[in-house]
């Protein structure tokens, strides 16, 4: 323990040494949690609508309407188009230019055919460049015709549908986006810290001492790592306590379990930085693997942007390797359902399992290295 | 030509590492495919739990539909109500639909059961989704239940997706996954180009040499370059050969965005570079930097939802131009006047970042 306990001065004195660095570390996450909890929503709104009108007539004024009420559309009507073009022509090239996102063309026997009995067709063309505004702009437009239908035919209250959201009544996204981005930074501040401790030792060649030191192997990759569990535990209550105040995110469930995950969480990654530091030659090395590592992986096989239900056996084993997956359905389910100790039992364990067998892993390749070394 | 050598060597320097090579070449490109995978996927099976409370066959063949439809994984069929709340805070299903019988008794024939849907706010995003489909089914059914009946719709919607019939999102998500990938690379790699040099004191023997200023300068910015086009055509490859995307546009334009994209980047790694005093300091900038560039892309997100205190943070970043242009080039096929303006205000912005840091190089090296 006492010999632990030297390493543990040393790497902690080696922090302090640079306080401008630390206070960078500090600074740089709240920024982060400031910017992108209030830039990042998935939200459609303005779906920018051009709509050719060439009936004219009272019903096709009463379907535009039903278009231009909904906060959801912003609706133009054109009438001529630009220069010699026809007006499909001029919003073809609107839609080409991404000005607008649809356009809606109502023949000119709209009314007349309704009056009459008979089927009318209305024109939707729709950008798809970005395959899901696409699709939640073809479902809304299909909403908006049933309803103009429904009143039409009288059906109006033949078809009840109500939704309700549990636990986010107002849909604030802010309740999702942000365990994502507390996850995504708490697992790469602490991977990024630990990742340098041993890779710096082996480019400056202080790593001899370390070697030639009556330490054990799995001694100093202990040392190396608590000293950072400080640290790195103090950014994640400074970052949870900013996400707290800043977006008044209601908790609900146990503090101690947060607190407790957290901690489990950032030893993980803290472990798998070092792993990466003792297996590099040199920092940049170990700073770009664990960069590669981390980043994408945390945001897109976590859960974070895209529901991991839907992947494939093969990607969703993926995703069970990214240490980000399991505290983001931790934290989600704390945040605000209030769920218990029990509920996570699994996600503790794995991310438990996670950090011995990273440093277990490290502590064999640093012994390695030493007798490789000596 | 003495610029040669310092390329030559920092060349060298970055490949002379095996392990160098693999993170690289290697490593991006199983990302582009695993991740181009994972943003291909359309969102099906959906947890979700079905509670029918009417005995109708109307509500018999909706929950029918609803258990036969890929779109959801149903985890349990109920005819009593139950403990909603528990349920999501199990987590065993994302959404919740309930069919009751209805009230409308003058209607006869038409008398369909009421439908109520409960979502999961935590994962909006998902449960939202769930919720579209349930919707689409149940008024899919219902519609075509009142035509049977003899009821004709006076209206239908003929809908025409442009650019993107089947609505792939790997058309767009793929290139755009490159373009992050080669962000983070070039943007890490410069970032502790000078630095580097700074910490280990061999910068004094890069300024006691004949060589400029603007030459050292250069001589570090280009190799990495060069390995960042060589990056972005081989992920460029993989996505059309894995993905079979076909490229509608000029490959010539992407190229030249992506070489202006690759110097923004660049001279805004070198500013970092120049302005830290250890590699630990760099890398925690550009991964700052990296993130926020990533995020607010409109990759993922719309940039429209930025709210205007940080929608400049959105304009001066280069890879929101890089992701436009290629939607542009890749999807929609459209020639360079529909992406002049992306192309001009992205050099804009590289003039800008190179001469800050060109600038403060110099200040740096005079001292």
């Amino acid at each position: 323990m006492k010999r632990i306990k030297a390493v543990v001065l040393k790497e902690a004195f080696h922090i302090l040494r640079d306080p401008k660095s630390l206070a960078i570390l500090f600074l740089l996450p709240v920024v982060m949690i400031l910017v992108l909890g209030y830039s990042l929503s998935f939200d459609l709104k303005n779906i920018e609508t051009v709509v050719i009108d060439y009936s004219q007539s009272e019903l096709s004024r009463s379907l535009i309407q039903k278009f231009s009420h909904n906060q959801t559309y912003s609706v133009t009507q054109m009438v001529k188009g630009e220069g010699s073009q026809s007006p499909e022509e001029t919003a073809e090239e609107m839609l080409k230019s991404g000005e607008i996102k649809q356009f809606i063309i109502i023949p000119q026997d709209f009314s007349s055919r309704i009056k009459k009995g008979l089927i009318s067709h209305i024109g939707v063309v729709i950008d798809g460049s970005d395959s899901n505004i696409a699709n939640i702009v073809h479902q809304y437009n299909e909403m908006l015709t049933f309803g103009f239908i429904s009143e039409l035919r009288d059906l109006k209250d033949i078809f009840q549908i109500s939704t309700k959201l549990y636990f986010n009544p107002e849909n604030k996204s802010v309740f999702y986006i942000i365990p994502g981005l507390v996850a995504v930074i708490m697992i790469m501040i602490s991977a990024l810290l630990t990742s340098l401790s041993v890779s710096r030792e082996k480019e400056t060649g202080s790593i001899e001492l370390l070697f030639i030191s009556p330490l054990q192997s799995h001694e100093i990759v202990l040392g190396k790592t608590v000293p950072y569990v400080f640290i790195a535990l103090i950014e994640g209550a400074l970052i949870l306590a900013f996400a707290r105040v800043m977006f008044r995110i209601p908790f609900r469930g146990n503090l101690w379990i947060l607190l407790v995950f957290s901690l489990v969480y950032i030893v993980t990654g803290l472990s798998l930085g070092i792993t990466i530091s003792t297996m590099a030659s040199s920092q940049k090395v170990a700073m770009m693997a664990t960069l590669l590592i981390t980043l994408l992986p945390s945001i897109l096989l976590s859960g974070f942007i895209f529901p991991l239900d839907s992947l494939s056996p093969i990607l969703r084993a993926f995703s069970y390797i990214v240490p980000a997956t399991y505290f983001l359905e931790v934290i989600r389910g704390l945040i605000l359902k209030g769920a218990g100790w029990k509920h996570f039992a699994s996600q503790g364990l794995i991310l438990i399992g996670f950090s011995v067998l990273f440093l277990v892993i490290a502590s064999v390749k640093f012994s390695q290295q030493r007798k490789a070394g000596k | 030509m003495r610029i040669f050598y310092l390329f030559k060597k920092e060349l060298i320097e970055i490949l002379r590492q095996k392990e160098m090579l693999v993170l690289i070449f290697v490593a991006p490109i199983l990302q582009t495919i695993v991740l181009g995978y994972v943003v291909t996927t359309d969102v099906k099976n959906i947890p979700v739990q079905v509670v029918n409370l009417s005995q109708t066959q109307d509500a018999y063949r909706i929950v029918n539909r609803i258990n036969h439809s890929s779109l959801f994984d149903v985890k349990k069929i109920s005819h009593i109500p139950e403990d909603y709340i528990s349920i999501f805070k199990k987590g065993t299903a994302k959404a919740i639909i309930i069919l009751r019988d209805g009230f409308n008794e003058g209607r006869r024939n038409l008398n369909y059961p009421e439908v109520q849907i409960l979502m999961d706010g935590i994962d909006a995003n998902t449960s939202g989704i769930a919720a579209g489909y349930f919707n689409g089914i149940v008024r899919h059914y219902i519609m075509t239940d009142i035509q049977k009946k003899g009821i004709e719709f006076p209206l239908k919607n003929k809908t025409v997706i442009r650019f993107n019939p089947n609505l792939e999102s790997i058309n767009y998500m793929g290139p755009g996954i490159v373009a992050l990938l080669l962000t983070i690379i070039s943007m890490f790699f410069t970032s502790i180009a000078i630095v580097r040099e700074k910490e280990q004191q061999t910068m004094d023997t890069l300024l006691i040499s004949r060589l400029t200023p603007i030459e050292i300068y250069t001589g570090k910015a280009l190799p990495m370059a060069l390995l960042g086009l060589i990056e972005m055509g081989i992920g460029i490859l993989v996505v059309v050969l894995v993905f079979g995307i076909f490229i509608r546009g000029n490959l010539g334009y992407l190229l030249l965005a992506a070489a202006i994209f690759l110097f923004a980047n660049l001279s805004y790694a070198l500013l970092i570079s120049t302005l830290c005093t250890s590699q630990q300091q760099a890398l925690f900038f550009s991964w700052f930097s990296m993130v926020l560039f990533l995020l607010l892309s409109g990759l993922f997100t719309p940039v429209e939802n930025i709210p205007s205190a940080f929608r400049w943070l959105a304009d001066i970043n280069p890879l929101r131009y890089l992701i436009r242009i290629i939607r542009e080039i890749f999807l929609k096929g459209n020639d360079i006047t529909y992406f002049i303006n992306d192309l001009l205000i992205m050099s804009g912005i590289t003039v800008v970042i190179l001469s800050l840091s060109l600038f403060n190089f110099k200040r740096m090296v005079s001292k």
